[in-house]
């Protein structure tokens, strides 16, 4: 019997028997749609927090004040003032043309911000002259502040974009003048600055909104703003590629040790993290959830196999007569074999197709719902996924259709005729 | 003579029928038919009749003793060999039809040639076997849809496919009445007359007495085997059949 026949000889009998096939098809399809949704949802997942991770810049290392311990770190990053702005023009100076970019960042924390009889309320940072270049953020209207605005700590600021819009409603921020306000132990402290630049729109990384803060040159942040004075939260360091991050990690670290006096790296007092072992740690985690999720559905296809396997034997048992008929006309074990086989393939086959829609459909409704609820979740799915979840389900029918398959192909033609 | 086209010698088959009983259903039995014999098997219930039916049409082997069908020794070949031979030179005709039921009766008689043969002319050589039993009208009916005898007439149709050198009957008509009995016996008669070997398992002498030669047998063995000196002819049966009527 040649293919062709048998996948019709297949299809007659799965339409024959519409509601069994449906409900055993059920298994398959469900399994299926669960790979490939929960596998969809994983990439999503990993997508999502990969460019989150690089919107912040790419091939960052950052330097953070405190040391790491096994148990995390030791002090409060915030509080440890061992990072200075003088370390960040030594990595400068001494790493010169083998790095891309480096600042360094002061945090403020967050202050009334008045312009005209607008008000507002935002984080301010202070923030160095290559700012724009490690972080991959340029101005959209007029500029970011220079050295020379840090040597003579000038009251200059670039606004976020969603800032600029909540202070200036549209107007042109540039050039204009905005009032820092602050009240701190019952005394009010007001501050103008002149805005220099707006920043592009840059969307919201893990949930926070990036083009809400205003930033400041870091000296005038340390001295008018906070009075710690010299004192950085964080040296970020722009690498020159990916692949020389490893190597800047380690120079930026013996800049700091030696500059430090440190002998032992295991004493530090600050912590160096590379942006790709951020990224390996977070693509670890998700290839773990992305494993996870599609466990899951792969059980569900395992248990539609099963239901395959069950099915399958019941009509081999149903047709035993059909068996004897075509073995007495001439039927080899094979023919008998391949019929059974195909249309166990033909179930899986077809139910791995109807869960390639069903899985899509899953698709667009957590999209939808992740559009809905403003959840960051883009879920991916992948043609290597499609490819596998029907590989799978027809593998799964081959598998489960064997034994049934082989017990037809092995009946003997009397008894099967004469079996009631 | 010429050679005999089954050559059946000291055939024994035992089988085993749940623990203890064992059945000896052919102890040493020997037969020959030749080319376009029509023979009828005939004997008791448990006589081995059915057993030598199913050994000569290799649905089975025998335990022990030579079968030669057409020269060559069906005992040596394979279950796929047997498959082949049953496609291409034995057609089945059974008690109970033995039609698909979800099949039309064209898509039963195209049946042999799904596994061997000519597989592009078997639409075209199927509707030609249903004229020759003559339900040329009943192409697309599903077994349900035919009477009794037009189904074994389909049965016919898928047996004679192939162009198979004989043909085997296992009680072709003890599921029909007398008139539809008459219709497969004289379509058996007339492909006997066309040179088709037959051989055809009944209980009945008076559809006995349509074949050329009676084998009878008995205890596994066969116990008598006699010419019909002037067999019924069938078709007469059906004139004067319609004359009476």
């Amino acid at each position: 019997m040649k293919m062709l026949d048998a996948f019709r000889s297949a299809l007659q009998s799965i339409i024959v028997n519409k509601l069994r096939s449906t409900l055993t098809m059920l298994g398959v399809v469900i399994g299926v749609a669960a790979v490939i949704a929960m596998v969809a949802v994983g990439n999503g997942a990993s997508a999502q927090a990969q460019s989150s991770l690089l919107a912040l810049g790419s091939n960052l290392v950052t330097v953070m004040p405190g040391a790491q311990s096994d148990s995390g770190l030791r002090g409060a990053g915030a509080q440890a003032q061992t990072l200075t702005l003088d370390d960040m023009r030594a990595v400068q100076d001494q790493l010169g043309l083998t790095i891309r970019a480096v600042e360094a960042e002061q945090l403020t924390g967050r202050w009334q911000v008045v312009a005209g009889t607008n008000n507002w309320n935002t984080q301010v940072t202070g923030a160095t002259e290559q700012y724009p270049i490690v972080r991959d953020w340029s101005t959209q209207s007029g500029d970011f502040f220079t050295d020379s605005d840090l040597r003579l700590n000038a009251q200059v600021a670039v606004l976020g974009a969603t800032t600029a819009d909540n202070l200036f409603a549209g107007a042109d921020a540039v050039g204009q003048t905005i009032q820092l306000r602050q009240v701190f132990a019952n005394r009010a402290r007001i501050i103008n600055f002149k805005v220099v630049g707006v920043l592009e729109p840059k969307g919201t990384t893990f949930g926070f909104s990036r083009d809400d803060q205003i930033l400041v040159p870091t000296t005038t942040a340390q001295r008018v703003l906070t009075g710690r004075t010299n004192v950085v939260n964080a040296i970020i360091v722009k690498a020159a590629s990916s692949d020389t991050m490893a190597d800047t990690t380690e120079d930026v670290r013996s800049v700091l040790l030696q500059r430090h006096k440190i002998g032992d790296a295991a004493n530090a007092d600050f912590t160096v993290t590379n942006q790709n072992d951020t990224l390996a740690a977070i693509n670890n985690v998700t290839a773990i959830f992305t494993l996870l999720l599609g466990a899951i559905g792969g059980i569900s296809l395992l248990v539609g196999g099963i239901g395959i396997m069950n099915i399958m034997l019941v009509s081999v048992n149903e047709r035993t007569r059909e068996i004897g008929i075509r073995k007495a006309v001439g039927a080899r074990r094979g023919d008998i074999m391949r019929q059974f086989l195909i249309e166990a393939v033909a179930l899986t086959g077809l139910g791995g197709l109807l869960g390639i829609t069903l899985g899509f459909l899953i698709v667009q409704l957590v999209q939808e719902i992740a559009r809905r609820s403003q959840l960051q979740l883009l879920p991916i799915v992948t043609s290597g996924t499609v490819f596998i979840a029907v590989g799978v389900s027809v593998g799964i029918g081959v598998v489960f259709g064997l034994y049934p398959a082989m017990r037809a192909a092995r009946l003997h033609p009397i008894q099967a005729l004469r079996y009631e | 003579m010429p050679e005999p086209v089954i050559r059946l010698r000291g055939i024994t088959k035992t089988y085993r029928m749940g623990r203890e009983n064992i059945v000896h259903a052919l102890s040493g039995a020997d037969l020959d038919v030749h080319p376009s014999e029509f023979v009828a098997l005939m004997g008791p219930s448990g006589s081995g009749k059915s057993t030598m039916m199913n050994i000569v049409g290799c649905l089975d082997v025998p335990d022990a003793g030579r079968y030669q069908l057409a020269g060559v020794d069906v005992g040596r070949l394979s279950d796929d060999e047997l498959a082949a031979i049953r496609n291409k030179h034995i057609g089945f005709v059974f008690q109970t039809f033995n039609l698909l039921p979800r099949l039309s009766a064209v898509e039963n008689v195209e049946l042999p040639l799904l596994y061997g043969g000519d597989r592009r002319a078997r639409r075209a050589r199927a509707i030609a076997a249903l004229e020759v039993v003559g339900l040329a009208d009943r192409v697309d009916h599903k077994p349900t849809e035919l009477s009794g005898g037009q189904q074994q007439r389909v049965a016919i149709a898928r047996a004679l496919l192939n162009d198979p050198s004989m043909i085997l009957a296992d009680e072709p008509t003890g599921n029909l009445d007398s008139r539809s009995s008459a219709e497969i016996l004289a379509i058996f008669q007339g492909l006997n007359e066309q040179g088709k070997t037959i051989v055809m398992v009944t209980h009945e002498p008076d559809v006995a007495m349509h074949c050329k030669r009676i084998v009878r047998m008995r205890d596994g063995l066969v116990s008598a085997d006699e010419v019909v000196a002037r067999p019924s002819r069938a078709a007469d049966e059906l004139l004067t059949g319609i004359g009476a009527a």
